[in-house]
């Protein structure tokens, strides 16, 4: 189904060439180059060729686009369920520099569909196209853009299961909200915890501070969940109990590596998924 | 083989926004911290196209106004939110036909954001 | 724990839909076991339940007819509680707060409420939410987890957990009272069957199942009068360990331990005066394999590690150095919540058992692992 649709968009060829809105222009080449901070003086007499797919940039109100190839192929896959994007590859290749006043136009043809893949991000297919452009009939650049539309690892975030807080907690989840992974350090003795708890079970202060952790750390053990199905997660998924530098463990869920690559000791860094109005820690191997 | 002098970009709300807009790109991700929060990242993060500008961007500060750039061919990695920093290193690595190839990483906080190569005729 | 006796034991079939209330399993099997002391229900003064148990023991008592309660009691921490009933009820019959005392546990855990699925309502503790909205939220995951670090220090493999499965299904093939009666398996097929939280196979999980158990606890000298030979406990304990959670202690130095069940062991020895060499039969908890490894070597059977050459070379068999579980265990005959255990240690005591192993004189039992827990030594 998927790769006959493939078949089908592949087979029309290239689209029909859609010119820009705008000339290549010094206005919106100097306000590129004051945004990226980029400061070579042979703009804006010439175009940054990074610039190339700027012109042809669809807008604030893009109209329905019937000829776009990724367009259609988006719209297969998000049919078949991999709802999800991330750009994976963009190689540009530039035969010369535009200069103001140039036109140009874009026309663009799915090269390849490739899946299903198992994928660190969950189950996907890598849809690449290549478009040229083009200043009356002479192809002035080329680009091959791959993208992954998957189906997410997190496939229904409002029915996950959320975390209770209390009084003694809530620090914590406030942390991960604003990306700051918080442990419990107490204001009296300076011993570090976790899970935290409102006295401290060295000194029985109960002035609980926290640190923000580096967020690095090493697994120290870790399990691949197959079975009974979980809410909200898509199985198999890895779930790792992390040593963090400032030695304190923590489990959270391991993202972003296949679980036959999963070891003890593997670096990690914490990053952090929305769940609900919760942010949860998660790991990412660095 | 040169080492290219590193550049370091303050990755700052305003950034994303201002490079969002100079490329013409809208998407609710890059300008929207709620929506980008809603749709499961952690804030806005830069788009692709600024990435790509920021790659030639890193070779040109080191070749000098009069290089050519023919290509940029990039491998996108982890994200690159807002308040992180951005770091590029790279090397010019080859020489053929006049065309010198520099590899490029742009890394942040959370990993490699960019890896990716570069062909530029040097002055 | 001298001066108190199990006098009787009573269960109902273990299957996997029982088509009765959780308080008529509760109540069939109390009056099983109270026939089976040669007593009555109004010769019932006491009940020690576990805290997850449905059945109150007034519903119960008055099901069964007992007029008076003199001492009632629950215990917590899910399986932890199974031999701290009958520690409890020992207690009170040492103490004179109870003479006849009901321990029970009765539940639909496979029909109804299931122990294996994800429960949303366990999460709503802040306790746990430090494990189940991180994606740990069963019981096989919170067991993988230690096991994974036990594989990691101590060289262990899937395959010495497989061969905990295989004898405790070995055993169950021979019990009739088994759910698996007649089903043994090879450690192949432990090998082939599934993943459910790795490193742990569908095999290396104990079933889920209805029914229950129940026991009568009461002094020695009143057990002396009547028809079964007396079990004494000859020891009874208790334990909780450093930095102790339900089933995700994580956070303590030795992951690949039970101190909780070190501790239960040290009283046991105290206790009794007796060895681990002292001990003919055991009957660990198993409702996943890789905590009756840990087990042997916390109660000292064992070194630190190397319960894999234990299973191994001394073997946990009805012919092994150490027979472990002769009714099949949790993973063979029912998980119910480890009271069977106990029935089966009280049939090894009287000589009774179908898997009957010779000359035994003291039984170990142990509760739940992984949460603060309970043991017991049953003697003549």
């Amino acid at each position: 189904m998927i790769t006959d649709e493939a078949e089908r968009i592949a087979a029309l060829g290239p689209s029909p060439r859609r010119p820009a809105r705008d000339a290549v222009n010094p206005a919106m080449i100097n306000n590129w180059t004051e945004a990226l901070g980029d400061g070579n003086s042979a703009y804006p007499e010439l175009a940054p060729p990074a610039m190339v797919q700027v012109w042809t940039m669809r807008g604030l109100h893009p109209a329905a686009e019937e000829h776009d190839p990724l367009a259609a192929m988006s719209a297969v896959l998000d049919e078949a369920g991999y709802t999800s994007v991330v750009a994976t590859n963009c190689e540009q290749t530039y035969h010369r520099y535009l200069r103001p006043g140039e036109h140009v136009s874009v026309s663009s043809v799915l090269d390849a569909v490739v899946g299903p893949k198992r994928t660190a991000l969950g189950e996907g297919w890598f849809v690449t196209t290549r478009s040229t452009w083009f200043v009356g009939d002479e192809p002035v650049a080329e680009m091959l853009f791959r993208i992954l539309k998957f189906k997410p690892g997190n496939k229904s975030t409002a029915s996950a299961l959320q975390p209770t807080v209390s009084r003694d907690t809530e620090f914590f989840w406030q942390g991960t909200k604003l990306g700051e992974l918080r442990v419990q350090r107490c204001s009296a003795c300076g011993v570090v915890r976790h899970p935290p708890g409102p006295m401290c079970p060295r000194c029985n202060a109960l002035d609980p501070g926290y640190v923000v952790a580096t967020g690095l750390g090493e697994v120290f053990s870790y399990v691949v969940h197959h079975h009974p199905p979980v809410p909200g997660r898509e199985l198999p998924y890895v779930v790792a109990l992390v040593e963090l530098s400032e030695g304190v463990r923590m489990l959270g869920e391991l993202v972003g590596v296949p679980p036959d690559e999963v070891r003890v000791g593997l670096p990690v860094r914490v990053g952090f998924r929305p769940v609900g109005e919760f942010v949860l820690p998660v790991w990412e191997a660095r | 083989m040169t080492v290219l002098p590193e550049l370091r970009v303050e990755v700052t709300p305003t950034f994303i926004v201002s490079t969002a807009l100079a490329t013409r790109d809208f998407q609710d991700v890059h300008h929207d911290r709620d929506r980008a929060i809603a749709r499961g990242s952690k804030d806005i993060f830069l788009n692709i196209l600024t990435t790509t500008g920021l790659v030639q961007r890193f070779v040109t500060d080191w070749a000098g106004p009069g290089a050519l750039v023919r290509g940029v061919s990039i491998r996108l990695g982890v994200p690159c939110y807002a308040y992180d920093t951005l770091v590029f290193s790279g090397r010019a690595v080859s020489t053929s036909d006049g065309v010198t190839t520099v590899e490029v990483v742009g890394r942040n906080s959370m990993g490699d954001h960019v890896t990716g190569t570069v062909r530029v005729v040097l002055p | 724990m001298k001066g108190a006796a199990i006098a009787g034991i009573g269960a109902t079939e273990f299957s996997k839909d029982s088509g009765r209330s959780e308080l008529r399993l509760a109540a069939e099997a109390a009056l099983s076991a109270l026939a089976d002391a040669g007593l009555k229900p109004s010769d019932v003064d006491g009940m020690v339940s576990f805290t997850m148990d449905t059945n109150s023991e007034i519903a119960l008592a008055r099901e069964l007819g007992v007029p008076e309660l003199s001492f009632f009691s629950r215990v917590n921490y899910g399986g932890g509680a199974a031999c701290a009933t009958v520690q409890h009820a020992a207690m009170a019959v040492a103490t004179g707060a109870a003479e006849v005392v009901l321990c029970y546990r009765a539940f639909n855990e496979r029909s109804g409420h299931r122990f294996g699925r994800v429960s949303t309502a366990a999460a709503l503790t802040v306790e746990n939410s430090w494990s189940y909205p991180m994606g740990l939220g069963t019981p096989a995951g919170t067991v993988a987890m230690v096991a994974r670090r036990y594989m990691h220090e101590y060289g262990a493999t899937s395959e010495d957990f497989g061969r905990v499965a295989v004898t405790m299904r070995a055993h169950a093939a021979t019990n009739p009272r088994a759910w698996f009666h007649g089903r043994p398996i090879t450690l192949a097929e432990h090998q082939n069957s599934r993943w459910i939280t790795e490193p742990l196979h569908l095999l290396d999980c104990c079933q889920e199942s209805d029914g229950a158990v129940a026991l009568v606890v009461t002094s020695t000298s009143r057990a002396r009068d009547l028809p079964r030979p007396p079990v004494l406990v000859r020891a009874a304990a208790q334990g909780s360990g450093p930095d102790q959670y339900v089933m995700a202690s994580y956070y303590r130095e030795d992951l690949a331990a039970l101190p909780e069940m070190n501790l239960v062991g040290r009283q046991l020895w105290r206790q009794s005066g007796l060895e681990p060499s002292d001990v003919d039969v055991a009957v660990l908890y198993d409702h996943f394999t890789p905590y009756v490894l840990i087990q042997l070597e916390e109660l000292g059977f064992c070194g630190r590690g190397e319960a894999r050459h234990f299973l191994a070379e001394q073997g946990i068999g009805l012919d092994g150095r150490l027979p472990v579980n002769p009714h099949g265990g949790q993973l063979g005959e029912a998980y119910i919540h480890g009271m069977n255990g106990i029935a089966e240690a009280v049939r090894q005591v009287r000589g009774d058992s179908v898997n009957q192993v010779n000359g035994v004189r003291h039984v170990l039992v142990t509760a739940g692992t992984g949460v603060p827990t309970s043991g017991l030594v049953l003697g003549v």
